[in-house]
């Protein structure tokens, strides 16, 4: 039980990330990100899974996919949306279109069945009282590393640095000659990246249906209330609060009264602290 | 009797303490200005004072009764209204919508009526349109009283943040830095101004860096330094106060030559 | 400055507005206009439609989402990105749905019964929720359209969950002194259902235009500008944020209450994410500075998404390329196409 949430814990910190990064550059709430974690899994899938490809490679597919479709929507849509400096709402309605958009791309190209693909290693560890099945095992490691990763771009790297700049201040960063446009698009497709990363990674344990957008969506939006929108402590704080709390509820309580329970306790807590655990007051 | 009584304002934020154990008081009809270099806590207090911030402890008493703790509107309400920023009006509203608007706690209309234009509602809006183009007028503002207000230059911005605040018939207005970015002339409107308002029986206690204003304008001056009051009195004695001239004058020297 | 001295009266002739959203008083253009609009709901429709129940049902979807559009543009007017109404229909619908099967109380009692249920749910949760702002407004009123669906899930006996309530009866006939008012909704005609989905809207257009217009929509509209301005001259900005939540949820929980009783079932999955996002979407492709932007909105895409029937694989996936068109080109709704300067004018405007 304990186990199941840390290997929720750890994915789910790619997903929350990911929502975080996006937001924090450009101020968007990326309404689309679950249907990035679902096509992300896709790209497992029908890589993977129907041409057996190697699983390593096909996970650099999906960041190469994804990234594509968090650079576009960024260059295409959202840099678009900001010169026309429109009523603040309108940057969030696009971002809902953009969600819409993938929901039904995805709708018309993989149908509607629940995919599955086929485990990338086979056999079970034992710790304590626990089964750790390798498959889960793999992808809590991946996991771990993409995100050390990150945070290791984030910290070191120019590219990483011009982000957590363009976070910080967008007026400053421009003014000390960093093309905003551009960082903002990797962050975008950096972003997407993490969340077809993540899918990438849960479609070996529960597999993918053009239905889960949404579902994820709404996880990243948890996460991030929990922890605090637009800092990346806060995102992982989130995360591991929702992957425990999802992990044991589902183990002790039936089906769907643990997400009941979820938001009516997020609600209740937003009451009280509506900034999240980390995060600043929004608005 | 003092109309606002400050007694031992303190709050604290974090590790940081913003104002430091604040007291005096402000007698009705005068006009008192808080001063002191950037940072010295000025605009929390003005927060405090309306309720806009918990305090730390200590309490605010208006008209003998202690209004620390209410709603910020309740506040309001009862006769202590604040003016902000100068961007801080109805942007998408004329200039004459945003003083109608502000009318809102002078309805005798209920809500229900209000929405089924009662009698009660409609001599209302007569009133509050009738009043809102004498304030608009008395502040030099009714040839742009149809004009957006983001669109209206700036010392007009300000003067209808005050028109704004008086809609709401304050017993106690509390001015923000009313003089803040004009010229000489400009200033001296200003004054006049303020001193108008107080003529009309509304105590005033405002915030200011502008030295020769405040110097004219006022009755009493407290000067705050790093959230402490280091300095309360008229201008004369505060300009003479040693404490007063270490921390803020020398620098307002400069100030005040232009 | 540059002021332009037959601009100075503006608020006459601000016609750029189907229904000006700040006027008290409509021009007679204006009135026209919507005369026009309800002689076409109520007489043309019925006579050039009425053989044709598909169209009628069509119509009549889109005048009771038009409806429950409308609630998510009051929620707009002061500010706030509403995506929670589908959790108010879903409210609305099991109310109906309950009080009609379990204990016989008539459709015409539940219909203004859910409005008040949902109003009461929305001010109880709106109380609090209100305090937020922007995204995290967004986020949590989205999680509850997914608390209440997963609510209505794990309902035990009283929703039945996922089964949900079907046989869901239609509505009698009201009758006074013996004569019959509004005849007993059969199965067979759509046309009963299609006026009450009229009157509804019509209803609601003018209930709205009037709180618009009212001293309440400028206090709506100060809250949207600034809250604190609002605050610091004595509006309790947290009343009216509830009560204008209130009056959204309102609208909402009727309007789920008609669907119900017109598909006679409701599930939990009647109401999704995706529905509470349709709502609002409707109100911005109108236009959100205009009371009639809900309506514009809903019935296009309606009209529209059937209309893309023929290509029926691509049907959604055109409707969000569409969608994604409309934003970008058109940020302040279609409506806007009317004016110059997107509808803000130097005078007047939103």
């Amino acid at each position: 039980m304990l186990v199941n949430g840390v290997v929720l814990a750890v994915n789910y910190a790619l997903i929350a990330l990911g929502i975080t990064l996006i937001f924090s550059i450009m101020n968007v709430l990326n309404f689309a990100h679950g249907q990035m974690f679902m096509i992300g899994g896709f790209v497992v899938y029908y890589l993977y899974g129907i041409f057996k490809v190697n699983y390593f490679v096909s996970l650099v597919a999906v960041v190469i996919v994804l990234g594509a479709i968090g650079w576009s929507f960024e260059t295409f849509f959202f840099r678009r949306m900001r010169r026309m400096a429109t009523r603040e709402e309108n940057s969030m309605l696009l971002a809902v279109g953009t969600a819409l958009l993938l929901e039904n791309l995805a709708l018309s190209i993989f149908g509607e069945k629940q995919r599955g693909v086929p485990p990338v290693v086979t056999g079970v560890f034992r710790i304590g009282t626990a089964y750790l099945p390798a498959g889960r095992l793999l992808v809590m490691v991946l996991a771990l590393a993409l995100i050390v990763g990150l945070l290791l771009f984030v910290q070191y790297t120019k590219l990483g640095r011009a982000m957590r700049a363009l976070a910080q201040d967008r007026e400053v960063t421009h003014l000390m000659g960093v093309n905003v446009d551009r960082v903002a698009a990797y962050g975008f497709a950096l972003g997407a990246a993490l969340a077809g990363l993540a899918g990438g990674l849960l479609v070996t344990v529960f597999g993918v249906n053009s239905g889960v957008g949404n579902v994820y969506s709404i996880k990243a939006f948890i996460m991030i209330m929990i922890g605090g929108a637009g800092v990346v402590p806060g995102a992982i704080l989130g995360a591991i609060a929702l992957g425990f709390v999802e992990a044991i509820g589902y183990e002790l309580l039936p089906g769907s009264i643990t997400y009941l329970l979820i938001f009516t306790g997020l609600i209740i807590f937003l009451i009280l602290r509506p900034q999240g655990l980390l995060g600043k007051p929004w608005g | 009797m003092a109309i606002l009584d400050i007694q031992g304002i303190t709050k604290r934020f974090g590790g940081l303490t913003a104002v430091n154990n604040v007291s005096f008081s402000v007698e009705k009809g005068a006009i008192l200005s808080v001063i002191g270099p950037n940072g010295a806590g000025k605009s929390t207090l003005f927060k405090l004072i309306s309720s806009f911030l918990p305090p730390t402890s200590g309490r605010v008493n208006y008209n003998g009764h202690t209004i620390t703790g209410l709603a910020p509107h309740e506040v309001a309400r009862r006769g202590v209204v604040r003016t902000f920023q100068e961007t801080t009006i109805f942007k998408e509203m004329t200039a004459l919508q945003n003083v109608i608007v502000a009318h809102q706690l002078r309805c005798r209309a209920t809500s229900l009526g209000i929405y089924f234009s009662s009698a009660a509602a409609r001599a209302d809006e007569e009133r509050f349109h009738n009043n809102a183009t004498e304030i608009l007028d008395y502040l030099g503002l009714s040839t742009v009283k149809h004009m957006l207000a983001r669109n209206l230059p700036h010392g007009h911005l300000r003067a209808l943040g005050i028109a704004v605040a008086m809609a709401a018939e304050p017993k106690v207005l509390l001015l923000d830095e009313p003089f803040s970015g004009m010229n000489i002339e400009e200033t001296d409107a200003a004054v006049k101004l303020v001193q108008g308002i107080r003529d009309r029986g509304v105590t005033i206690v405002l915030v200011e860096h502008d030295m020769s204003a405040v110097m004219r304008i006022s009755d009493k001056i407290v000067v705050l330094n790093f959230g402490t009051k280091i300095a309360e009195g008229t201008p004369t004695e505060v300009k003479r106060d040693e404490a007063v001239i270490g921390a803020y004058l020398g620098e307002a020297d400069e100030e005040v030559g232009h | 400055m540059g002021l332009e001295i037959n601009q100075l009266t503006h608020h006459e002739g601000s016609g750029s507005s189907r229904i000006a959203s700040e006027n008290g008083r409509l021009s007679f253009r204006q009135k026209l206009r919507f005369a026009g609009f309800v002689l076409i709901l109520f007489v043309a429709v019925p006579i050039l439609l009425g053989r044709s129940p598909y169209y009628i049902t069509v119509l009549t979807n889109a005048a009771i989402l038009s409806f429950i559009s409308l609630g998510v543009w009051i929620t707009f007017s002061i500010g706030r990105m509403n995506l929670a109404q589908g959790a108010f229909a879903l409210v609305g619908g099991y109310a109906v749905a309950i009080l009609a099967t379990r204990y016989g109380v008539s459709f015409w009692l539940c219909l203004p019964l859910s409005g008040l249920i949902s109003a009461a749910l929305g001010a109880l949760i709106g109380w609090p929720v209100l305090r937020l702002k922007g995204v995290y407004f967004a986020m949590t009123t989205l999680s509850l359209t997914e608390a209440i669906r997963l609510l209505a899930l794990n309902g035990g006996d009283i929703t039945k969950g996922a089964t949900g309530i079907v046989n869901i009866p239609r509505p009698g006939a009201i009758g006074l002194f013996g004569l019959t008012i509004v005849p007993e909704f059969n199965g067979a005609d759509p046309l009963p259902f299609y006026f009450l989905a009229c009157a509804l809207l019509v209803l609601g257009l003018v209930a709205v235009w009037r709180l618009s217009t009212s001293r309440l929509g400028w206090v709506f509209r100060s809250l949207r500008q600034n809250e604190d301005l609002a605050t610091s001259i004595g509006i309790n900005v947290a009343k009216y944020r509830v009560i204008a939540f209130g009056a959204c949820c309102f609208m909402g929980g009727i309007g789920g209450a008609f669907f119900a009783a017109f598909h006679q079932n409701i599930y939990p999955a009647t109401y999704t994410i995706s529905d509470s996002v349709n709502f609002m979407l409707y109100c911005f492709l109108g236009g959100l500075s205009y009371i009639f932007g809900p309506v514009v909105g809903a019935f296009l895409l309606v009209i529209a998404f059937e209309l893309l029937h023929a290509v029926q694989d691509y049907q959604a996936l055109i409707y969000g390329i569409l969608m994604i068109v409309c934003m970008l080109w058109l940020p302040n709704g279609i409506l806007s196409l009317g004016t110059r300067h997107d509808g803000k004018g130097k005078y007047g405007g939103r």
